[in-house]
């Protein structure tokens, strides 16, 4: 094995964990990594070695998750509790929040803490999985508003409900997660 | 009122506003109702957060899993 193999080998635990989370199935996700390791060997020439090596995997990485959700969304059924309206727990009957919002402080200097991400991406995986799909669409792989709902066959505004909700679900949980607890 | 929105409305605004640009009512209502209520300011710095937290969370990719 080349010197090129084994470290792309190498990188191969945390491109499965990406990919999983992503596509919330390890079968796809191993076809996933498989696929983009398999690009990455057979083109080693085009790793211009000015980017960190895992960078350019997880670039060729990011579109077969995409090839591998254009080849199952169609088949993935809605877990059941996607459509209920979680608008309905935060805000009271007259449209106020229940609750205050809390004050969360400076995202940088959570993101400095390494913990954090741990609980953000327990958060993500805990959304039901039509909402994780079109939230990490959007916020992971950047797939504009147009590729979204043409990869998951939705109208515009059924995307915009989603994503409300996906943002809503990963506040109360990151409040839950992650203020209500750490902040010592 | 015309320009009124509860709460609930305004942050569905504020959620989208990356995929959703407001038009000019929304944009008049959200100003008047951010004058007038003290949670919905603190939910829109939540929602920046977020943004934040998603943006290094993109680019941190992957590192060590700290288990």
């Amino acid at each position: 094995m080349t010197d090129f193999a084994r470290q792309v080998e190498a990188l191969r635990p945390q491109l499965m964990r990406f990919a999983r989370v992503q596509l919330r199935n390890d079968a796809w996700a191993e076809d996933a990594v498989s696929e983009a390791l398999l690009a990455a060997l057979e083109k080693p020439q085009s790793f211009a070695g000015q980017s960190q090596l895992k960078t350019w995997l997880v670039g060729i990485l990011k579109h077969k998750v995409i090839d591998q959700l254009r080849r199952h969304t169609r088949e993935v059924s809605s877990s059941r509790d996607d459509d209920e309206d979680i608008d309905d727990h935060i805000f009271a009957s007259d449209g106020h929040f229940r609750e205050m919002p809390q004050d969360w402080g400076d995202p940088v200097a959570a993101c400095n803490q390494r913990q954090f991400f741990v609980v953000l991406e327990t958060c993500v995986d805990q959304l039901p999985n039509k909402l994780g799909r079109a939230f990490l669409m959007r916020e992971w792989l950047e797939l504009d508003a147009d590729e979204i709902c043409k990869e998951l066959g939705i109208t515009p505004t059924n995307m915009w409900v989603m994503l409300h909700r996906a943002r809503m679900r990963l506040r109360e949980c990151l409040q839950a997660s992650w203020f209500a607890t750490s902040r010592s | 009122m015309f320009f009124r929105r509860s709460c609930r409305e305004v942050a569905r605004l504020l959620t989208l506003r990356e995929e959703r640009p407001w038009d000019w009512r929304e944009r008049i209502a959200v100003r008047l109702h951010m004058q007038i209520c003290k949670a919905c300011p603190r939910f829109e710095q939540q929602m920046a957060f977020m943004r934040v937290a998603m943006g290094r969370w993109r680019n941190y990719a992957g590192d060590e899993p700290p288990r």
